[in-house]
């Protein structure tokens, strides 16, 4: 039943002239016309709902502390100051950005090559290879899905202090790069590519490693695509596990634990533009990347929609 | 000897070990030890900070606390699940529904810009959940930018105080008709401690904010998967029931929602997982506050194990979770039946 | 497929990716692990107490949790003056979400050397036996407000030498005030009549956090409390503590007090600096708020109201503690030494006007912050909120009820009485 699917065969982007539609051509001239109204509509009203709430925040980064509170929805901050960005974000000595935004792309690097590895060859094993205990180590992997993860963050320190793993970039990225569903995700997804050219490479001799790294592997690229992007979004936007496996080291603050830190205690006001501009100064990285990346971000995505 | 390690390349048992090892090495020591401790704990009263297995064992006592015994415990656990299920049977049914009707019209043919629309609703999905936590906290604000908006279509100004608001919504309706107080019965009689009258106050407007935050920002991965299936669909089943001569709609439930079954029971499964399991959004917005209506049971756990100081029955918590979630999704499972297409 | 060259194209990658694993390991290993305090030398001095912690130089680690940019700041330069003088070297790290961080360390066996703990923190931590005691390795431990040192003891030992303190006091806008011809009060029926008079308008006359850590000063004035002095008994049904949350529910209901989220504010001191509020209640800490955020706004403290049993506030406090087991002790306190040394608490203290926990620097600090003397008075009879370990059950339960009251929707006696249910079984057990 496992089938993944690439979406993008039928799509029309680019495409310059959507075709007419047989069903469409039946029915009459206003009933299309008000259902395409009606239709990019909602999508408009939904984009505008998904997008608006970002340009405000960038907005807000650049308005005074009293103008953000009491007139939220102007659009021209006025008067506009730098207040935020200058003297807060960038100015305040407690705010290492270049630091922070190294440690976060180092870290998601190392997490997202590890899963690649790490997950493809377990997914492929137990798509393909029949060795003892294969339904066992599936069943136990799955099951670890449904643990939430706030319980293992003790357990988990305890094990990184044993290893003598805290406070270092080791300690905050191996725990991460095991991940259950990544290797559920790439089983379901080799299950979907046809057998044969592997039968053909064993025939040929080839042995199983050989197999999976130069049949398989480049057959999966959309499924590592995928993998590729949800364990950048994973990695990138975790907090808790950095900043439980790196307490006593300032240098390895990433950006999401430093954007914790510029709330601030409780008790203190709201600082909005401040916040604002550093929640936006946090998703740049990523969304850049997204940006040019789009298209195969969203087809990754896509893929993960395995069946059954 | 090259025969030898041909022999050895070529067995699929040995591959099969050496190819899950890596893995099976990194989860055992980084989830199944640590789950297997966490398990250990919950028999424990552990206060969290003390060495682990210098504990004492104290048998079922943390799961009796909060289950049968009454008392604080046992009524916070209560409070929890009520809120979590609202939170499930808002969440979603409500993200389910938007993404699939989201994904049909994207997918219609005659639409244009279709990698813009995709875009713009997936890129609340990238970005982190304590930055959007923060953009949410100054949209909801009392004056802030929801009332304000909402204020345009609304005569009067609207000064909803979404985030300190502890009012359930389904007592805010019964209100609205007159029912203020409890009707004897609901109120004199309950379950873990907590009265029925309580457990149908349905989530508070704080909770109702941090769903739509939760809604908002899954949405468009769910809609991209969605949409994966619907292109999945072999264009010949179209064209048959065309010829046919069904009428979109008849199309659309006789032959598209049918084939959408698998997608249906996958998102549904990780959207049941993940609204279970929230905690990131409660943590950064509302810690659980007003009157304890937003805390969740992942915020139970984490509040219980990390300022309460009792990690045994943190870890309890957790772990009737665990048991919560398989049963919804087995059920879950169930109704939607996803191997019968 | 629909990918260029997938063959090449995803090989390729691969053998970059593995390429920059290695590189990453091999960098992560040895390049980044700079201030792990890994440098296991020994302190030399073995005298505790004494003045210095050894020659060998160690580097040591203050976990805390941030106030404001600027307090962390001035203890960093502290810190640097301790490195100028000392062979050790001492880094200022502050966390956010502190109590899971610091928990985490104290689980896992790796503490730090020095870290913040709150006073009513103390039972829980004391119990798992996680800290040193400080009998012995304090410099004049004698010159310490006793209800202080007495609120960082628990059973019987003394575990760490407060940073400093702070108390609750009344403050109030100088200029609502005048203009509504309303002298600053001093017991509850003068608060209740400024309150009234005062709210008008777009102004609240009291603005009060929704939280036992404001309300519980009620009680404290009313004779109350929420058990007796042995913590051995619940006493928060008691008719003092019904009284005083009485007092506070017509207030709410009135509308002459409110909470800060009533009033669009974050907390009560954005209220009282935005002018929506004319009158709050909260501690040391609104000098620097107010200095920084609302700089025009004048206002004055003056001692909390007296109630029906005469007067009544809490005081908080943070101490500097050395973990049990830690890898240089020595050091450890010879930091905390200077932290806590009259000179350096007293450069603190005066820049944050904190008070000092020490006695003897009082008139020195009152010389420098004259206006402040009703935070120093209250000291006099302030409490310190700190009970037995798992209490915080209780206060998450009242705090949920005090927020009940204030919105409307429950009773102080019911809230009273389920708070004296649940306490008492965590007393009692």
């Amino acid at each position: 039943m496992a089938d993944v699917q690439t979406p993008s065969e039928t799509e029309t982007d680019e495409q310059p002239e959507p075709q007419a539609d047989p069903a469409d051509a039946r029915q009459p001239a206003w009933w299309r016309v008000s259902k395409r109204v009606l239709g990019y509509s909602l999508l408009l009203f939904f984009a505008f709902i998904f997008i608006f709430p970002f340009m405000l925040a960038i907005i807000t980064s650049f308005k005074t502390q009293p103008e953000a509170t009491q007139a939220p929805l102007d659009l021209i901050p006025s008067p506009a100051t730098m207040r935020a960005w200058a003297e807060e974000i960038f100015g305040s000595g407690q705010v290492n950005f270049p630091r922070w935004t190294f440690n976060s792309f180092f870290i998601t690097f190392i997490v997202t090559v590890g899963r690649i590895l790490l997950d493809s060859m377990a997914g492929y094993a137990l798509a393909r290879l029949k060795f003892p205990g294969r339904q066992i180590v599936f069943a136990v992997i799955v099951s670890t899905l449904a643990i939430p993860a706030i319980v293992l963050a003790i357990p988990r320190f305890i094990v990184l202090g044993t290893l003598g793993m805290l406070n270092s970039y080791s300690g905050m990225a191996v725990p991460l790069a095991v991940d259950a569903f990544g290797i559920f995700l790439m089983k379901q997804f080799f299950e979907s590519i046809p057998r044969e050219m592997e039968e053909a490479a064993k025939v040929d001799g080839a042995t199983v490693f050989q197999t999976f790294w130069r049949v398989v592997l480049p057959l999966a690229a959309p499924g590592l695509i995928a993998l590729t992007i949800l364990s950048f979004q994973g990695a990138w936007n975790e907090f808790l596990h950095y900043l439980i496996a790196a307490p006593a080291d300032q240098s390895l603050r990433t950006l999401t634990v430093g954007l914790a830190l510029l709330r601030g205690s409780q008790g203190q006001g709201l600082d909005f533009p401040v916040l604002m501009g550093a929640s936006i100064l946090t998703t740049v990285p990523v969304a850049i990347i997204f940006f040019v990346f789009q298209r195969y971000f969203i087809q990754g995505v896509a893929a993960t929609g395995v069946k059954g | 000897m090259n025969e030898l390690r041909r022999r050895i390349g070529q067995s699929e048992a040995l591959s099969g070990w050496a190819f899950t090892a890596p893995v099976l090495i990194g989860l055992a020591v980084f989830l199944l030890f640590p789950i297997f401790m966490a398990l250990y704990i919950s028999f424990t009263d552990w206060n969290g900070i003390s060495p682990p297995f210098q504990a004492e064992l104290i048998g079922l006592q943390n799961y009796k606390d909060l289950l049968v015994n009454p008392g604080i415990s046992r009524l916070d656990f209560a409070i929890s699940v009520r809120n979590n299920l609202y939170y499930v049977l808002g969440v979603v049914p409500l993200q389910t529904s938007i993404s699939f009707v989201l994904a049909v019209i994207v997918n219609q043919k005659f639409l244009r810009g279709k990698s813009f629309f995709r875009s713009a609703y997936y890129f609340p999905s990238i970005t982190s959940s304590v930055a959007i936590s923060l953009i949410f906290l100054f949209l909801f604000t009392q004056n802030g930018a929801v009332n304000k908006f909402l204020s345009v279509f609304i005569p009067g100004d609207l000064d909803v105080n979404w985030l300190f608001n502890a009012n359930g919504v389904i007592h805010n309706a019964l209100g609205v008709i007159g029912i203020e107080t409890a009707p004897g019965f609901l109120a004199t009689h309950g379950f873990l401690g907590q009265s029925w009258w309580e457990w149908l106050a349905g989530p508070s407007v704080a909770l109702l904010s941090i769903m739509i935050l939760a809604t908002w920002t899954t949405i468009g991965t769910l809609m991209l998967i969605f949409l994966a299936g619907l292109q999945n669909i072999p264009v010949e089943l179209e064209e048959a029931s065309q010829i046919d001569g069904a009428s979109r709609l008849q199309h659309f439930f006789r032959v598209t929602l049918p084939l959408m079954k698998p997608t249906l029971f996958f998102v549904l499964t990780v959207g049941i997982i993940g609204s279970w399991q929230v905690f990131d959004q409660v943590f950064v917005i509302s810690k659980g506050a007003p009157q304890k209506t937003t805390i969740t049971l992942a915020y139970l756990v984490y509040r219980e194990g990390f300022t309460n100081f009792s990690m045994g029955r943190a870890t309890a918590v957790a772990f009737i979770l665990f048991v919560i979630i398989v049963i919804f999704t087995l059920v879950q499972r169930r109704f939607v039946n996803p191997d019968e297409v | 497929m629909n990918l260029p060259a997938p063959n090449q194209w995803t090989r390729r990658l691969i053998i970059l990716l593995v390429l920059g694993v290695l590189a990453a390991a091999c960098g992560g290993g040895s390049g980044f692990e700079e201030s792990g305090g890994g440098d296991q030398a020994e302190g030399g001095g073995g005298a505790t107490g004494g003045s210095d912690g050894g020659d060998a130089g160690v580097s040591l680690q203050l976990m805390g949790f941030s106030s404001s940019p600027a307090e962390d700041q001035e203890l960093s330069k502290i810190i640097d003056g301790y490195n100028e003088q000392s062979s050790n070297t001492a880094e200022f790290n502050p966390v956010p979400d502190y109590a899971t961080t610091l928990q985490a360390s104290l689980a896992g066996g790796e503490p730090p050397d020095v870290f913040y703990v709150n006073d009513n923190q103390i039972p829980d931590l004391a119990t798992a036996n996680t800290l040193a005691p400080a009998e012995g390795n304090i410099d004049n431990p004698d010159d310490f407000y006793p209800n202080l040192k007495e609120a960082f003891t628990f059973e019987g030992t003394w575990y760490c030498p407060p940073k400093d303190f702070s108390t609750l006091a009344l403050q109030y806008n100088t200029q609502l005030l005048s203009d509504a011809g309303v002298e600053p009060p001093t017991n509850w029926d003068e608060l209740r009549a400024a309150a009234q008079k005062l709210t008008k308008g777009d102004v609240v006359g009291l603005v009060l956090g929704p939280e036992y850590f404001r309300w519980g000063v009620f009680n404290e004035q009313a004779g109350g409390g929420l058990t007796n002095d042995d913590l051995t008994e619940m006493t928060a049904a008691a008719p003092p503590n019904v009284e005083a949350f009485d007092y506070l529910e017509q207030m709410y209901q009135q509308g002459t007090a409110a909470e800060p989220s009533d009033l669009q504010a974050g907390w009560a001191g954005e209220a009282f600096g935005q002018g929506k509020a004319a009158m709050t209640i909260e501690g040391n800490w609104m000098v620097a708020a107010m200095r920084d955020g609302y700089p025009d706004l004048k206002w004055e403290t003056a001692e909390l109201p007296e109630g029906p049993a005469g007067k009544g506030t809490f005081s908080f406090s943070v101490c500097y503690a050395v973990p049990q087991g830690a890898k240089n002790p020595d050091a450890s306190w010879d930091l905390v030494n200077y932290l806590v040394s009259s000179e350096q608490m007293l450069a603190f203290t005066k820049q944050f006007p904190v008070m000092p926990s020490r006695p003897s620097l009082r008139d020195q600090w009152l010389e420098a912050n004259p206006d402040l003397k009703a935070f120093l008075d209250s000291a006099e009879y302030a409490r310190s909120p700190a009970w037995v370990p798992g209490f915080q059950a209780v206060l998450d339960q009242l705090n949920s009820g005090i927020q009940g009251i204030a919105a409307g929707n429950k009773q102080p006696q019911q809230v009273l009485e389920e708070t004296q249910q649940t306490g008492q079984s965590v007393l009692g057990g």
